[in-house]
């Protein structure tokens, strides 16, 4: 039991960080209509973005590392939708899966050339401590994580259920057209949609290199596979069930790495995916266009 | 009186194939003008296309004489005063009923103005308000027709576009919401209907037009186009 409940605690804490770019994920799929592949890859550049103004301004921690996360995160973002996703908007949806591809690759090894291939150390930030929570233990910054990431999908929640700009981007994304003969701008939501996607990926890239203690050029792989892939079990038509799902790939990450073998943990979330498309090929809760 | 809309010679094609071909038609300022014609006649095309969703292969589109709509995007269009009832409702189904009231009026800066409007829409509706936090997929046809009109009006509109707002309902839905069409018409509100109900739409219309694999054939008076035997013929079964 006790095993059980800290497995529990351990998912949920990385599978909140799943959520959070998952969510990045369904945004730009819901709304843009692109599957963005450089998503990963700008919650990388996010990550070291913090670890440079960290180790500009080292007595600010945790705070102005997730600030220059989500300012790194959000131009690189900003910019892809610029030049890339809205010149190709329109055109055939491999044309954009290919150019998101082409910019994720030069992230990847653009910023290999600079920090090296290999992972780097990444700063403490908050105090290497442990707080028990009845039978559970978690470190710290495993709280603070889960913390920071909850409070992430939290606004994102608020935000497209509670706004204006936030309802019409639901509105893009069952019905765009209908959205426009509205009234609603639909280049410049797309924009702030890839902002938003892009910012909270970079400040949810922090914590998790705090978490771990190290960031590599390389790291967007694992989480955007992860993330893509909680996107598909969940289907895109609620972005809560995303979130849902995000939570629980990790928390049966969790289970399978206590209970089974942390060698099967990556597969894991193949197994489900698997699973679920096969009895519902729309996703858990459902898709647009289905 | 002042023209409010005026289409020249407008022409769209999906790719090769040409949909509407050298259509022209007008609407005056609190107007109800209908267009009959039957599936793939290029009614829905000629609203797309109105409401900026396509782009025409030729022609001209001009609102209150001045005003270019061709070089605008939708939501400029919309801000016109220009709003849209679309062919099967296309409400927000997975948003509450009072959230696609809402974007209704997300044009309106003043929101506390869409709130007393949407607030008259309930009175309006009942029906509405009892549901206003469900999800608009789960209202009956006829409650999502009225969903979609009272979403088209948040906005105060000039010139309502109605794209075939009968189809797929229970008769006695479709004279409710004929009757409806005729209610916001004599709020001074212009309508631009396309129908294949013929029948109920010459009824309320004061201007018909008949469009034919993307022609305009006939157009008159409302009563007289319900007269003639090729529109009888087609469009009322014979005997009307």
């Amino acid at each position: 039991m006790e095993l059980f409940l800290q497995q529990l605690a351990n998912g949920l804490v990385i599978g909140s960080t799943y959520s959070v770019v998952a969510i990045g994920f369904a945004l730009a799929f819901t709304v843009l209509r692109v599957i963005n592949f450089a998503h990963p890859d700008i919650f990388m550049v996010g990550m070291f973005a913090g670890l440079a103004a960290t180790a500009q301004w080292p007595a600010f921690g945790l705070l102005v590392a997730m600030v220059a996360g989500a300012a790194g995160a959000g131009v690189v973002g900003f910019v892809l939708e610029r030049t890339v996703i809205a010149p190709l908007r329109g055109r055939d949806v491999l044309m954009t899966l290919i150019g998101t591809l082409g910019v994720a690759i030069v992230l990847q090894n653009g910023m290999a050339l600079i920090v090296g291939p290999d992972p780097v150390a990444y700063p403490a930030l908050l105090p290497r401590r442990f707080i028990d929570i009845g039978p559970v233990a978690l470190t710290v910054r495993q709280v603070a994580n889960f913390a920071i990431c909850l409070l992430l999908l939290g606004l994102v929640s608020l935000y497209v259920r509670g706004t204006s700009y936030g309802r019409a981007t639901r509105a893009i994304a069952e019905r765009p057209d209908v959205a426009a003969a509205f009234g609603v701008n639909v280049a410049r939501i797309c924009q702030i949609t890839i902002l938003l996607a892009s910012m909270m990926a970079g400040v949810a890239a922090v914590s998790v290199g705090m978490l771990y203690g190290s960031a590599s050029a390389f790291v967007g792989l694992l989480y955007g596979l992860k993330a893509f892939i909680c996107m598909l079990v969940a289907g895109n038509r609620y972005f809560e069930g995303v979130m849902v799902v995000g939570l629980a790939i990790g928390i049966i990450e969790a289970l399978v790495t206590g209970y089974l073998s942390s060698s099967l943990r990556d597969a894991a979330a193949f197994f489900v995916l698997i699973g679920v498309l096969y009895f519902r090929p729309n996703g858990l809760f459902g898709s647009y266009n289905a | 009186m002042s023209e409010l809309l005026r289409v020249t010679d407008l022409a769209v094609s999906y790719g090769s194939v040409p949909a509407v071909d050298g259509v022209s038609l007008t609407i005056e300022p609190g107007e109800l003008r209908v267009i009959l014609g039957a599936n793939g006649a290029g009614k829905t095309t000629i609203i797309k296309t109105l409401l900026g969703l396509l782009r025409p292969r030729a022609g001209q589109i001009r609102l209150d004489g001045q005003t270019d709509l061709l070089r605008l995007r939708p939501h400029e269009i919309h801000r016109l005063g220009i709003a849209w009832v679309p062919e099967g409702r296309q409400l927000w189904n997975t948003l509450t009923v009072v959230d696609n009231l809402r974007l209704g009026g997300f044009a309106e800066p003043d929101k506390a103005l869409v709130d007393r409007r949407i607030a008259a829409m309930f009175e309006r509706f009942p029906r509405l308000r009892e549901r206003q936090d469900q999800i608009a997929g789960s209202l009956s046809g006829g409650e999502q027709q009225m969903v979609a009109i009272a979403r088209a009006l948040i906005s105060a509109p000039r010139l309502l576009l109605m794209d075939e707002p009968s189809l797929g309902l229970a008769p006695k839905v479709v004279r409710d919401v004929f009757g409806l069409v005729r209610e916001i018409n004599k709020m001074g509100i212009a309508i631009l209907m396309v129908e294949q109900n013929a029948r109920q739409a010459l009824r309320v219309a004061n201007w018909a037009y008949l469009l034919e694999t993307g022609q305009i054939v006939e157009s008159g008076q409302a009563d007289e186009i319900g007269r003639k035997e090729s529109v009888q013929a087609v469009f009322l079964g014979g005997h009307a």
